[in-house]
């Protein structure tokens, strides 16, 4: 049973084996796992517990219960919006669905570079067989790609780019194209319908609208979890302690660091919080004369990877991406105010969305802020980052216009910028991608509790267990030794399984250990 | 409350100086504690004051300006609801600058440009070139307390149905027979 902590009449204490911290690609996966393993386990979600009877497909009503922040967080200087879920099933009740495995090429990155030679394509494949097989992913069928992605897979084999139909993980899908406010039909398989559902039944005690404070430790390992109900108004409830020799840490790549800098845990490396990647994306809006409608039908589905080449250089380039929004949220993408704004929105139903997502090498940081709800995200583009960025500008103008797109819109903040086939596209290199220019998305902050074989240079280790704190695990976004370069719902999955399998080959001398 | 019950009071001008830095707070310094302590349970007391109200939806009725006559006009929709609904869900700590930054706007005129005029007391031109004003600011803050405003705004007026005839939106599927479009 999935119980709100806002029912408790008092406060709590409970002891476990293992308590896992937030419900989302990792912590759900871990939970389930760990406990179909036979452990006792108790999740803390900090978010509510929404079902598809409340994915009511309405902005104004999803987007405060899905989004930390109602969907308007942003990094301190408000340049950079950064999308994260907050609910039982985390990010996974409202992403696309893309499925992509760790690439090859990361991998042998993270294996050379960061020091983890554990972490190899053959070593990962069970935990990998286990998530897909989880998620039920499979490929798109050819009757599955909707109008917006069918005219960005015409433009891309008109110019000869490379591009495929991705993997998703959804089962009966009926199409509505209302993914990212939760699936009213539970054909969407996040963690809410899957493996949340089978940490229940394994016998987890989960807690939504548990709000975590902070963690403690002795001795040189893990041995409380603090909570307080996360009441409607704010206000802290009764309070929650779990005691447990296993703490699973995946409350995401802003919360996670925030709550081991809060409990002064884990950071002799100074790493916590340090080296955020954000996967930043941009997008530009072309103009169709016939109406697309590109809210209807699954939202992504195919993926243009031209100009990303991991082989021969991990560190960096950019996919392109269809995207769509509903009337609200492509507003707030959209320049300027009054007359002038709406002269795009008028042209909702004739736009398609196509945004450039950056494999970045910049990085950012996440420190406490005023308030658990308010952590401070600092992030700035680095010089090649934003060459690379306005470059993908130019490549999604190219792509729409080889669509049929009349005009693209490039939706700078100052003066917008629209752009007809023949014109001279350099104009849009020069201009940029400056933050502060054009509006900046992210939906993959990480990166900020890396993973290594180095102490001094990382959080934790090739298992995820804080090198400093013995039983206390991460297993979230934040591990990635550096940007992902792919959607990561996948490996954050498998990392988490991973982990999870560890902890059961080594219980019950786990239990024990010191660091 | 109509603009031209806004009145301009000393004590009114002066509490919004001292009202602990409006900017700062949106920059995310601490929330004010008595605002926070007093935040009402969902579904209970408005977010807004009236007055405070009043500014918001003047500041909305230019955000979302279409020009079009058939347009509903957001006094006619529950936009302003809606907006004073999501506020009242969200944490207080994200929302407690907002009614300083709305006499902030009230007073912008006189305090950006040494005008003497309030922002409710300017015809419509003069509220969008104020606006724009905030838009193009040098300050950083500034410009997120116009984001943050156009964002509500945004999100308050096309979520009503009745908007989304005028730019081909269908709204949800729910309840309905079978996909649209």
């Amino acid at each position: 049973m999935i119980r709100s902590a806002r029912t408790l009449d008092d406060d709590l204490f409970l002891r476990a084996e293992v308590c896992v911290i937030g419900s989302g690609a990792g912590g759900a996966v871990a939970a389930a796992e760990l406990a179909a393993g036979g452990r006792d386990v108790v999740v803390l979600e900090a978010g509510s517990h929404w079902t598809k009877q409340d994915f009511t497909q309405r902005e104004d009503e999803m987007l405060p219960r899905l989004f930390e922040e109602a969907g308007m967080r942003q990094t301190v200087d408000g340049t950079i919006t950064v999308l994260q879920g907050r609910c039982v099933g985390g990010s996974t009740v409202h992403n696309l669905c893309y499925c992509f495995r760790t690439p090859d090429p990361i991998l042998g990155l993270w294996q050379e570079e960061h020091g983890l030679p554990e972490l190899t394509p053959a070593a990962l494949e069970p935990s990998f067989q286990r998530v897909e097989a989880g998620l039920k992913v499979k490929p798109i069928r050819e009757d599955e790609v909707n109008a917006l992605n069918r005219l960005i897979r015409r433009g891309t084999r008109k110019l000869g780019w490379s591009g495929l139909l991705a993997n998703h993980n959804r089962e009966g899908c009926v199409q509505a194209g209302y993914c990212i406010l939760g699936c009213s039909y539970d054909a969407k398989q996040s963690m809410l319908v899957t493996y949340v559902p089978r940490a229940d039944a394994a016998g987890a005690r989960i807690f939504a609208d548990a709000q975590v404070e902070g963690i403690e430790a002795q001795g040189g390992r893990v041995r409380r979890v603090h909570a307080r109900a996360a009441l409607a108004d704010g206000r802290p409830g009764p309070r929650l302690v779990v005691e447990a020799p296993v703490v699973v840490l995946s409350a995401g790549a802003v919360a996670t660091p925030d709550l081991l800098l809060r409990s002064r845990l884990a950071n002799r490396s100074g790493r916590v919080g340090r080296g955020l990647h954000l996967h930043p994306s941009v997008m530009v809006a072309g103009l169709f004369d016939e109406p697309i409608h590109a809210y209807r039908g699954i939202p992504q589905s195919w993926y243009v990877d031209e100009f990303i080449d991991l082989e021969r250089d991990p560190h960096s380039g950019y996919v392109l991406m269809p995207i769509t929004g509903f009337p609200a949220l492509t507003g707030t993408q959209l320049p300027g105010f009054g007359r002038a704004h709406f002269r795009w929105m008028r042209a909702f139903a004739h736009t398609a969305g196509l945004l450039v997502l950056l494999h970045d090498r910049s990085e950012g940081s996440v420190e406490p802020g005023a308030s658990l709800a308010r952590p401070r995200l600092r992030y700035a583009l680095r010089p090649d980052d934003e060459r690379l960025l306005a470059e993908g500008l130019v490549h999604c103008c190219e792509l729409l216009f080889a669509a049929g797109a009349r005009e693209v819109l490039v939706p700078y903040v100052d003066e917008p910028l629209v752009v007809r086939p023949g014109d001279d596209l350099s104009l849009v290199a020069r201009r940029g991608a400056a933050a502060g220019t054009i509006p900046i998305a992210s939906t993959h902050p990480q990166s900020t509790c890396r993973m290594g074989g180095d102490p001094r240079r990382s959080v934790v280790n090739a298992w995820g267990e804080c090198h400093e704190v013995a039983g206390l695990f991460v297993a979230d976004m934040s591990v990635f030794p550096t940007s992902l370069g792919a959607p990561p719902q996948i490996t954050t999955a498998a990392l988490a399984d991973r982990t999870a399998h560890h902890v059961l080959e080594r219980w019950p001398e786990l239990a024990r250990t010191r660091a | 409350m109509s603009a031209g019950e806004l009145r301009a009071t000393r004590r009114g001008f002066l509490r919004l100086l001292g009202a602990s830095g409006t900017l700062a707070a949106l920059a995310r310094l601490p929330a004010p504690a008595a605002r926070a302590a007093a935040a009402p349970a969902a579904g209970g007391t408005p977010f807004f004051a009236p007055r405070e109200r009043e500014i918001l939806t003047l500041v909305v009725e230019r955000m979302v300006d279409t020009g079009l006559p058939e347009a509903p006009a957001v006094r006619a929709t529950a936009t302003i609801d809606t907006i004073d609904r999501l506020c009242r869900s969200l944490d207080p700590s994200l929302t407690a600058p907002l009614p300083a930054l709305l006499r902030l706007v009230e007073w912008g005129p006189l305090l950006f440009e040494g005008r003497f005029a309030r922002f409710s007391a300017l015809d419509e031109a003069g509220r969008d070139a104020h606006l724009a004003g905030w838009m193009r600011s040098r300050l950083a803050l500034r410009r997120a307390g116009f984001l943050a405003l156009r964002n509500l705004a945004l999100l308050g007026y096309w979520s009503q149905d009745e908007t989304w005839p005028l730019i081909g939106y269908h709204g949800p599927l729910l309840g309905r027979r079978g996909p649209a479009a």
